[in-house]
């Protein structure tokens, strides 16, 4: 137990270690930092509704950056270890595949969730120093944000076991953005569609990662008001099993490899 | 039996062949029988196929404590392969690798065993310190233990005063010593190094000898594959050499002295000439 524990502690250590000293990140950051504060904080036209589009707009760049954070590190996990052949002094060590793939999972999970942590307290941040207040439904908001980029580090990360960094960033972006603004209208896409197409789009449906379904920001922005807890939990369960079948495939990617 | 040199030269050829992998040669030349538990590695006819191609073919060989072997070949003779099932990445299509008695891949094993990659570029935003500390967490080990090895490893191959720059700023021979630094941080009982002379200047080299001549009397035992002859020469107890994935030849380095010159040079070339 104490030994899983450091192993893991080392790798999560090794993920912040990467992300914050690599150039890229510091460049994302920087670009948050100019984007998000003049749109969070400026209100040209004096309106509230306006005020609103700007949030809305400045709430879809979190999810942005942090999707391309969370992308960049599944991709980063084991790929760079393949081609830099560290993977075998590290495979040497008394470390199996399972708890290597799980502490990376881990280390990249971490190292997303304080990048997304950051944009949140900058966007948090100016709506209080515009006069704004807490939303209620911001901590299920939060959860599903947070719930959604652990789903996204895992596609990357079996990603990267199954394909090239191109392809796989690629694809993954392509999955995760499609479904999320276009996921909840497949299904009345799929009925005006021979039943061969339509077969197709309903199996995508079934199969792609919902990413729209951890998309609170409408009601974050426009005060609807939190979601249901049954369904807030089954949006999480939906979130945890994704991800154990994502984890499992990956494991069994990595175990077939040659090395 | 076939053999070189007078009747004191305890030497075979394709030992695998000559005794269908029932008798080793063990340390110091000795016979043993598989079944021995008190060796470091023991590999019994180990045939390892890629598709079609037998990467490794009936190669029998066994290492105790407290020896050094050097394992040699041609480019694509399978010494990297056979590496990689001592170190448990890979598993043998057939025959049976062990160390110290066990499946190479258990994680108790591996605790056992240090190795250095051929070629390795180690986290470039890392410096060595942090490194080192890395792979003592993978290790499992004690966080002041690592630091205690840390200093002794760093300090032991030359690289204290650059213990704080990135790796990225570090040479090629500066990255083989922090590979070496890291293969022996867990103190291991068997140290599995492909090609370690690579890139290491003739200072960083004598000291690196010695480091495995202490470990030797410390009664680590030590595998290396290279094409570096003089230094396998130097250093080794026993050489094997591997040709197309056959062991061609297995024998204690002393028995090769008292000709002056490069023996094992002339040694080398034989028998890749002889197993044509």
């Amino acid at each position: 137990m104490k030994t899983a524990f450091r192993q893991f502690k080392a790798l999560v250590k090794l993920s912040f270690l990467e992300l914050w000293r690599r150039n890229d990140i510091f460049a994302l950051v920087l670009l948050g930092l100019a984007l998000m504060v003049p749109l969070s904080m400026a209100s040209p036209f004096g309106a509230d509704g306006a005020s609103r589009y700007l949030d809305e707009a400045a709430l879809l760049l979190v999810w942005g950056f942090s999707l391309f954070i969370a992308l960049g590190s599944g991709q980063r996990l084991l790929a760079p270890e393949f081609e830099a052949r560290t993977i075998y002094p590290l495979l040497a060590k008394p470390i199996s595949r399972g708890r290597l793939l799980f502490g990376k999972y881990l280390g990249a999970l971490a190292a997303s969730w304080s990048a997304l942590a950051f944009f949140y307290v900058l966007f948090v941040g100016s709506v209080l120093l515009r006069g704004g207040a807490f939303a209620a439904e911001l901590p299920q908001a939060l959860a599903l944000h947070f719930a959604f980029i652990a789903l996204a580090v895992a596609v990357s990360l079996l990603g990267s076991l199954l394909m090239s960094a191109s392809a796989n960033c690629a694809l993954s972006s392509i999955v995760l953005v499609g479904m999320f603004f276009f996921g909840r209208r497949l299904p009345e896409y799929a009925d005006g569609l021979n039943p061969a197409l339509a077969w197709l789009v309903k199996a995508v449906y079934a199969i792609a990662p919902h990413a729209e379904f951890f998309d609170m920001r409408q009601r974050l922005v426009h005060g609807w008001g939190a979601v249901g807890w049954p369904v807030f939990a089954a949006v999480l369960c939906y979130a945890l099993v994704y991800i154990a079948v994502l984890l499992g495939l990956a494991s069994l990617a990595l175990r077939r490899r040659r090395l | 039996m076939q053999g070189i040199g007078n009747g004191k030269r305890q030497i075979c050829y394709n030992i695998g062949a000559m005794n269908d992998g029932n008798t080793l040669l063990g340390p110091k030349g000795q016979r043993q029988s598989p079944g021995t538990g008190d060796s470091a590695v023991r590999i019994e006819g180990v045939v390892r196929e890629f598709a079609s191609v037998k990467a490794v073919d009936g190669l029998s060989l066994a290492l105790a404590p407290g020896e050094i072997m050097g394992f040699l070949g041609t480019n694509g003779a399978g010494k990297t392969t056979t590496i990689k099932m001592i170190i448990g990445l890979l598993r043998p299509s057939a025959g049976k690798v062990s160390v110290f008695g066990g499946d190479p891949s258990d994680p108790a094993v591996r605790a056992r065993v240090g190795y250095m990659p051929e070629v390795a570029t180690y986290y470039p935003y890392l410096n060595a310190r942090e490194l080192l500390a890395f792979y003592g967490g993978i290790c499992g080990l004690d966080a002041k233990l690592v630091k205690t090895r840390t200093d002794e490893l760093l300090e032991s191959v030359g690289l204290s005063e650059a213990a704080k720059r990135p790796l990225k700023t570090y040479s090629k021979g500066m990255l083989q010593r922090a590979g070496i630094a890291q293969a022996l941080l867990n103190d291991p009982d068997l140290l599995v190094l492909d090609e370690p002379f690579t890139g290491l200047d003739p200072l960083a080299r004598i000291h690196f000898r010695e480091l495995l001549r202490s470990l030797r009397e410390k009664g680590k035992a030590v595998f290396f594959s290279s094409h570096e002859l003089g230094e396998t020469e130097l250093l080794c107890d026993r050489v094997a050499i591997m040709k197309h994935g056959h062991c061609v030849y297995q024998g204690a380095v002393k028995d090769l002295a008292g000709d002056g010159g490069s023996n094992l040079e002339r040694l080398f070339l034989k028998t890749l000439e002889e197993a044509k």
